[in-house]
């Protein structure tokens, strides 16, 4: 199929109506002019210069969504799939067909994206380049857009080898506006469960927990009906700025151990480690008793199956409500390189055996990521809950 | 012209890698250039190599040096040693190579990639212990 070497201008693959190649157009007023190969431009008719037969080839042919939307409806692909899964040494594994995402675009998208750059907020779905962007903030089959906002800034004080949020020694100071305009965006969007995170801030002296409480409270304050969830830092183990974020009036409280005990020093920054982040979730629940804690975990860094068991037990033990586990995906270069890519089907494994230890829920897949519609896991099983009163 | 891209040749510095498998890594790089600056020019099989990208916020690009080398090396900041201290494996001959800029006199020096945890070919379990 040809394809012109000219790249089309980003304008064009915005448009909600998806571009077809087979429109052939010497249009001058998308400004592409004189190019010889297909022209993405959707409106007009086809040149009358072509013989018949190519123009229905091009009418009827494949359109660029074919070549650009990996083939995900069908589940039986991924079965099918002989490529490696487990990393042998020396080399880079290849993305598995379940992880194959489609470009974001569309209306609710485009939307998101324009009301966070005019007020001048962050999202750790852009920060940390989420394979979910497009589904998230294209909103499901009940159009509920979720975006995690990331307060403090898109600038953390740790390098940790799995993420690729920006990093600095002293970032910019934070906006004190922030909590003000956090709360006045997400008011606009009529989002019912919202989830707010940052970046660590080790140079400030509260570690950014006051900053975190205000913006909860102001969005309450704003709407008294919206869930509101925290995914804070470890404040450097300081439980009384744990205990700030905690009694702020926030709905769940969340805190990533991110991987078992054995590969905390290999994958996080020296800083943080698993007691510590452990402390911080019980201690939640301490000063805020009806708080729903959360926690996630990435796999594929090496990890055995023993290990992820033994690390689940130990958060249910520590009363950890809600778990979530998705497969880790090496965000650059200068980050580790995925060492196994776990199939959808031990996914499904995982989150039975969550269930079994009695989590309130286990969110286990592939592009599950810590706040992946976690207002809809949230609120299905409060409702379900509730109805069984076994709350 | 070829004349200023010869010149150019003849400045390059060889800087040997040997990685955490024992393999050598051979790469180039400008005077100036750091030694982040080298491994990630070059993509050099480094695993989990510069994570903050230069910025003294991480371990990560912790380096071993050869005695005659490490002796020469600008003197290391507070902020260096801030992150240098968290690196596992310390040697009395580590620095973090994205501060180490490239010199004339370094040309063919060999630099080891210390283990960034434990090995981990250990089957002891550590969840256990922590």
């Amino acid at each position: 199929m040809p394809f012109s070497g000219r790249t089309p201008a980003p304008q064009h693959l915005s448009c909600s109506e998806g571009p077809r190649i087979g429109h052939w157009t010497q249009d001058l007023r998308c400004g592409l002019t004189g190019v010889s190969g297909s022209h993405l431009c959707n409106q007009y008719g086809t040149s009358g210069s072509l013989p018949g037969d190519k123009k229905e080839f091009l009418q009827n042919g494949p359109d660029l969504q074919d070549f650009v939307s990996g083939d995900l409806s069908d589940k039986s692909t991924w079965a099918e799939y002989k490529g490696n899964l487990k990393r042998e040494k020396g080399e880079r594994l290849h993305l598995p067909p379940w992880l194959k995402t489609k470009i974001p675009m569309g209306k609710n998208y485009n939307k998101l994206k324009n009301t966070l750059r005019s007020l001048n907020l962050h999202t750790v779905c852009e920060e940390a380049r989420c394979p979910n962007i497009g589904e998230c903030w294209g909103g499901g089959e009940y159009a509920t857009a979720t975006a995690t906002i990331m307060l403090m800034g898109d600038t953390c004080t740790r390098g940790c080898r799995f993420c690729s949020v920006k990093t600095a020694r002293n970032p910019p100071p934070l906006d004190p506006q922030e909590p003000y305009n956090t709360a006045k965006a997400i008011a606009e969007w009529g989002l019912d469960y919202v989830v707010l995170t940052s970046v660590d801030r080790d140079d400030l002296p509260d570690g950014g927990a006051e900053h975190f409480a205000k913006t909860v409270l102001h969005l309450k304050e704003r709407n008294p009906k919206i869930l509101v969830e925290c995914l804070t830092p470890d404040f450097r183990g300081d439980l009384k700025a744990v205990e700030r974020v905690a009694v702020s009036g926030l709905d769940v409280y969340a805190h990533n151990v991110e991987t078992v005990p054995a590969l905390q020093r290999k994958v996080r920054d020296p800083r943080a480690n698993f007691e510590q982040s452990v402390r911080v979730l019980k201690h939640a629940k301490e000063v805020q008793p009806g708080v729903i804690s959360k926690t996630s975990i990435m796999l594929g860094l090496g990890e055995t199956d023993e290990q992820i068991y033994s690390t689940m037990k130990l958060l249910r033990e520590a009363d950890v409500d809600c778990l979530t586990l998705g497969q880790y995906m090496q965000p650059t270069k200068r980050h580790l390189k995925v060492e196994e890519y776990i199939t959808p089907e031990k996914f499904k494994y995982w989150e039975k055996v969550g269930n079994d230890l009695g989590f309130h829920y286990t969110a286990s897949g592939p592009l599950v990521r810590s706040s992946y519609k976690a207002g809809e896991f949230f609120l299905k099983n409060l409702v379900e809950k509730r109805k069984t009163k076994a709350i | 012209s070829i004349c200023g891209r010869r010149e150019e040749l003849k400045d390059k510095i060889t800087v040997h890698f040997i990685n955490r498998d024992g393999d050598k890594l051979t790469a180039k790089g400008k005077p100036g250039d750091s030694l982040l600056d080298v491994v990630v020019d070059n993509n050099l099989d480094i695993d989990g190599f510069g994570a903050c990208e230069g910025t003294l916020a991480c371990s990560t690009c912790h380096l071993i040096f050869e005695d005659h080398i490490f002796e020469k090396l600008d003197a290391i900041t507070d902020e260096e040693m801030d992150m240098l201290d968290l690196a596992y494996g310390l040697t009395e001959t580590s620095r973090l190579g994205c501060q180490i800029c490239l010199k004339k006199s370094m040309n063919d020096m060999t630099v080891r990639v210390p283990e960034a945890v434990a090995d981990a070919r250990q089957s002891v379990d550590m969840s256990k212990n922590s």
